[in-house]
């Protein structure tokens, strides 16, 4: 097979994995070393879908011993397979590297002969990379469920960021859905990569302390495939952020590839804005203060599809509200519905030159548009009315008919919830 | 008054640098080259003075900050053709407020400057990802680019240093501006001869690229108006892969 088609069977099969982060991680390059690492990362390309391409995202193989019923890779499915060689790859990889197209690789695979012949191809193949190649810029690798650790120890030491894939919340949609894939061998490498990363981070007096992973461990679940509901997954994600220090959870509106009893209906169209309200609270947890019971509960399982879920916060506890700019200590201001954690800081340096009037915020590019309704500056409320949750809803909520409801989110919506991340 | 410089930053610092000494406000501080200008009333032709200028930039330094300094140089880089009074009155605002002027974003002045530098700093950010090179003939890689700002000297630092052991130019096409990357330092030149032709492989890794570009996108999530927020039409000339 031509190396052309190769790469457009394998990335097409990759394309699911919502993450293409090169971020976290600062390395620079070494004598007669090619590439480093920029800390913040960096977006070479968007595709038509509008995510960023920073990285090769690629699988080295979509051969699978696996049914998963949910994955397009499955092997009950009549596809084209296709796999690389581990020299294809480091020359791909190069190539496109030194024309600066990408930042690096994220290589997958889907599960060939066992999950530690699997493991032990990507090991193959980035020990080549970084070794024969000299390849020194970012790599993120997955951990393949299953896999020996010592397999996803030697990947760690090569790699910039892990990620082992929850795909779903629960055991029971697991079992559902992935009946060869359990939750012991999804957690057992998270677990341990999460505790060699703990370790590689501990200060070392004596001897340079070996580098594992430095950009950390991510995972992602998908959205929409089980009737799992978002209290369901936000609880897990936080769980996921304070036991293993995950850096990033990404989440996957469900894109109906194939036809199951258990799976929603081929012509579903893939929940992209229960997708971004997930985010949007993703975020909440990781920036500003928010705890997940605090959003959503058994009683109120599920993000308000038509509301940015600080709003929804901010209307069920008006009566911390209104909060006057000039004096609410910052973890206030980062609960206004509008007030982003750059807009708070810049709010809090700012005011100690001077009193902050409703058009300096104006002028500072404070978005006021929701902010307006739960601030007062210098005492002075500028939401013509009342502070009253039936008055605001209508006022705050998205329209049924507008373009973000139909799922076109624009950058604006997607602040502080890009795939960059 | 109306200071008229040679266009450089040191020609707006010694402008900075006249005004204090003068005890006068001018109204405007631009770049101009005519010089019966300097014979008509309400004109001060400003000269390059070197020693001027490296006054006001240890000044703004000590008296600011290197932060507030790196801002007005990005500023600088935007070529808007208010930056050189926006320049004056932030360092004669710094001056008094010392490095709390950066975040005295109330003040318009202040507030120009910081969006300015932004501005700058986001565009060469997106350069960072979005510059594509051209294997040549001779082995070197080229990359040509029409950016709005004039970041070519933001960006050369990290392609020196990430692509350490090949031989590149960035050519910013829009003000003919060339820097040259022999293996060991840069340079930077004007003037240069367009490129010669490609490399013989290079036809074929474009392809991969543009393919793999269409294979990555999901089909049902098909978002052109994000695609261009972030990755603007005016950019895509270019682009491989946004040729056809």
């Amino acid at each position: 097979m031509r190396l052309l088609e190769k790469l457009q069977i394998l990335a097409a099969s990759a394309k699911y994995d919502a993450s293409c982060s090169s971020s976290g991680s600062g390395r620079s390059n070494r004598p007669g070393g090619v590439g480093n690492a920029f800390l913040p990362g960096i977006c070479h390309s968007w595709s038509d879908d509008g995510r960023c391409i920073s990285l090769l995202k690629i699988l080295f193989t979509n051969a699978c011993i696996y049914d998963c019923k949910y994955c397009i890779n499955r092997r009950s499915n009549d596809i084209k397979r296709a796999s690389f060689t581990p020299e294809e790859l480091c020359e791909l990889t190069m190539q496109f590297y030194r024309r600066n197209y990408i930042e690096g690789l994220f290589l997958s695979s889907a599960v060939m002969k066992s999950p530690d012949y699997t493991m032990e191809l990507l090991v193959r193949t980035l020990k080549k990379l970084r070794n024969e190649y000299r390849f020194n810029g970012y790599i993120h690798v997955k951990g393949i469920p299953g896999a020996d650790v010592r397999l996803v120890h030697e990947a760690g030491l090569l790699a910039d960021r892990i990620s082992v894939n929850i795909e779903l919340p629960t055991r029971n949609s697991l079992m559902l859905l992935a009946p060869q894939k359990d939750p012991v061998s999804i957690f057992g490498p998270m677990h341990y990569v999460s505790e060699r990363i703990m370790e590689a981070r501990e200060p070392v007096l004596y001897r340079a302390g070996q580098n594992f992973a430095p950009a950390g461990q991510s995972t992602q679940m998908i959205v929409g495939a089980t009737p799992d509901s978002d209290y369901t997954i936000l609880s897990l994600a936080e769980r996921l952020y304070s036991r293993y220090r995950l850096k990033r959870v990404y989440y996957s509106a469900y894109v109906p590839v194939n036809v199951d009893e258990n799976l929603p209906a081929i012509s579903t169209a893939p929940p992209l804005m229960r997708e971004h309200r997930i985010y949007q609270a993703d975020w909440l947890l990781r920036f500003y203060g928010f705890s997940a019971a605090e959003l959503l509960d058994e009683a109120h399982p599920n993000l308000d599809i038509r509301l940015d879920p600080k709003c929804d916060w901010a209307l069920r506890h008006l009566d911390l509200f209104p909060v006057e700019i000039n004096r609410a200590p910052l973890e206030m201001l980062l609960r206004v519905p509008g007030i982003g954690y750059k807009m708070a800081a810049r709010i809090v340096r700012a005011r100690r030159i001077g009193p902050l009037s409703f058009e300096d915020l104006k002028r500072m590019r404070v978005v006021l548009k929701r902010a307006r309704y739960f601030i007062t500056c210098s005492g002075k409320y500028y939401g013509d009315g009342e502070l009253d949750a039936g008055r605001l809803y209508p006022l705050l909520a998205e329209k049924a008919d507008s373009g973000v409801m139909a799922g076109q989110i624009s950058m604006f919506d997607m602040a502080g919830t890009s795939w960059r991340g | 008054m109306i200071y008229i410089t040679d266009g450089s930053f040191e020609g707006i610092l010694t402008s900075v640098f006249e005004a204090f000494r003068n005890r006068e406000e001018p109204e405007d501080i631009k770049p101009g080259v005519d010089v019966q200008l300097s014979f008509l009333s309400g004109i001060r032709e400003i000269v390059t003075d070197p020693e001027k200028s490296e006054r006001v930039w240890r000044g703004v330094q000590t008296k600011i900050s290197q932060r507030a300094l790196e801002d007005l140089y990005r500023a600088y880089l935007s070529g808007h053709p208010k930056v050189g009074l926006y320049i004056y009155r932030y360092i004669k605002i710094g001056l008094k407020l010392g490095d709390r002027v950066e975040n005295y974003l109330q003040h318009p002045d202040v507030r120009a400057i910081h969006d300015l530098s932004q501005k700058v700093a986001n565009e060469a950010h997106r350069f960072l990802g979005l510059l594509r090179f051209r294997k040549l003939k001779n082995g070197i890689y080229y990359a040509c680019y029409e950016p709005d700002n004039n970041i070519t000297m933001l960006l050369t630092d990290h392609f020196a240093k990430r692509l350490s052991d090949q031989p590149w130019i960035i050519h910013d096409r829009k003000r003919d501006i060339f820097a040259l990357y022999n293996g060991e330092e840069v340079v930077f030149t004007s003037g240069l001869p367009g490129p010669v032709r490609p490399a013989s492989e290079e036809e074929f890794y474009e392809e991969l690229w543009k393919r793999y570009f269409e294979s990555i996108a999901i089909e049902s999530r098909r978002n052109p108006r994000l695609q261009k927020s972030y990755m603007p039409r005016r950019y895509w000339k270019y682009l491989p892969e946004k040729q056809l």
